[in-house]
């Protein structure tokens, strides 16, 4: 696999140094700046809820992970949610929802 | 060139801070002198992506301007420039990371285009000359330095097209038609700099046509082939750009709403053969309107298409720039007359 320029963060700081002295270059590139959250590494509960992004045959996939994992005996959510748009964030309240979630979230399949 | 220099370049090369291409390094100097041109502080807030927490600073826009090349002169078009990008209705970071491979592609038109030195004439959609390579660049740059979450998030484009590196547009000074700006409701009068979400251009040759009827079915029928993307969801749109010697054929038999309802009545294909060769998913979406057994649009709306005057006169060429299906809004904005 190649090597491209995404494959990396971008220097928060770079310098740039004459003969007598160093001065800042102005940083081009805004960076996240989070509020504080707390981030579930773990389910606290075992089971497993899928989010379909509206993509073409998303959710049919999805349908049937839910099943080979339901056969496997994982608890699967019963609903799929859906994401209206591919191409933009979800509704606030979708994201509160899964923030919340004890389970697992598996977001969508791409093209 | 000093070592210092040199070593400045290859430093932003090393670093992430590039389009991949040698920048002028953002000396704070630099940067200055471009937030005074833009009229701002470099600590303003110029945009939000909320979907990361971004918030954009002047500084930000000003320091990418620099590096792109651009001239302090541009500072009133840029300043324009970088509040549509940073407009959430353009969706910016959907365009940098999209399996789609889009460009941030600038339409500069009015009475800035020939103030400001943009080449109108002479290869339009890829010209070699400062104002259009440089403010091009600085678009993508905006796209790749804002629109990626401070780094985070990673392009996705399958194969993307070269207007990633620089995509910008300029129109005639004086055109047949309003001025492209028009299409969006401002008066002709204005100057103003465009962005749309795009793919590359498609070149549309027909030197032998004896019509502008027969110039329109080619233009048409190069926006209809299989492999468009548009097919399907019906969201982007297309650009159509007609240099001079298509244009005198064209507007002896149209007006622009003519020419724009009759490529719209033209462009057409058969909705079984776009499922057949698997254009349409199946099942479709309600969303995307799809009616078995009718001719298909590749357009819901006739304000999906947009025509731009620009190119060099003494060949039968048009284009077609397709828009990016994820970005559902052109953002136009004034920019003040020099």
């Amino acid at each position: 696999m190649s090597q491209t320029i995404s494959d990396g963060i971008p220097a928060r700081r770079l310098t740039s140094c004459g003969d007598r002295s160093c001065e800042w270059l102005v940083d081009p590139i805004p960076r996240p700046a989070p509020a504080a959250i707390t981030i579930t590494l773990q389910p606290r509960q075992p089971r497993v809820t899928f989010i379909d992004h509206s993509k073409p045959n998303s959710i049919i996939i999805l349908g049937h992970a839910a099943e080979i994992l339901r056969e496997r005996g994982v608890t699967v959510a019963d609903d799929i949610l859906v994401k209206p748009d591919a191409s933009q964030r979800m509704p606030e309240a979708m994201l509160q929802r899964l923030a919340s979630e004890p389970g697992l979230v598996l977001c969508g399949v791409s093209d | 060139m000093t070592d210092s220099l040199v070593a400045d370049i290859e430093n932003c090369l090393e670093n992430g801070w590039s389009d991949g291409l040698p920048v002028i390094p953002p000396y704070s100097g630099l940067v200055d002198d471009m937030l005074a041109a833009m009229g701002y502080a470099a600590t303003d807030i110029i945009g939000e992506i909320a979907d990361q927490q971004i918030q954009v600073r002047a500084e930000h826009a000003a320091a990418t301007a620099v590096m792109a090349g651009c001239k302090t002169a541009y500072g009133p078009l840029l300043r324009e420039l970088a509040l549509a990008a940073l407009d959430p209705r353009f969706n910016l970071s959907g365009t940098e990371v999209t399996t789609g491979g889009a460009s941030v592609t600038v339409f500069v038109s009015g009475p800035v285009v020939a103030a400001l030195g943009f080449e109108h004439e002479a290869n339009a959609l890829g010209a070699n000359n400062r104002a259009n390579a440089t403010v091009g660049r600085y678009a993508q740059m905006l796209r790749h330095f804002c629109g990626r979450g401070g780094g985070v998030l990673k392009c996705h484009g399958t194969v993307g097209h070269p207007g990633r590196i620089s995509f910008c547009v300029a129109e005639h000074p004086s055109t047949v038609w309003a001025p492209f700006h028009t299409q969006f409701g401002l008066p002709a009068a204005s100057s103003a700099v465009t962005l749309m979400a795009t793919e590359g251009p498609n070149s549309c040759n027909n030197h032998y046509a004896a019509t502008g009827a027969a110039v329109l079915e080619t233009i048409a029928d190069c926006m209809a082939h299989y492999g468009q993307t548009n097919w399907y969801y019906r969201s982007g749109g297309f650009v159509v750009v007609l240099p001079p010697d298509h244009m005198d054929l064209i507007h002896r038999e149209f007006n622009r709403d003519q020419a724009r309802a009759y490529i719209h009545e033209k462009a057409r294909r058969s909705t079984d053969e776009l499922i057949r060769v698997g254009r349409i998913a199946q099942p479709p979406l309600p969303y995307a309107e799809v009616e078995p057994g009718q001719p298909r649009s590749p357009l819901k709306n006739l304000e999906q298409l947009q025509f731009i005057e620009c190119g060099a006169a003494g060949g039968r060429f048009s284009a077609v720039i397709p828009r990016w299906v994820g970005s559902l809004h052109a953002i136009c904005r004034a920019v003040p007359n020099l």
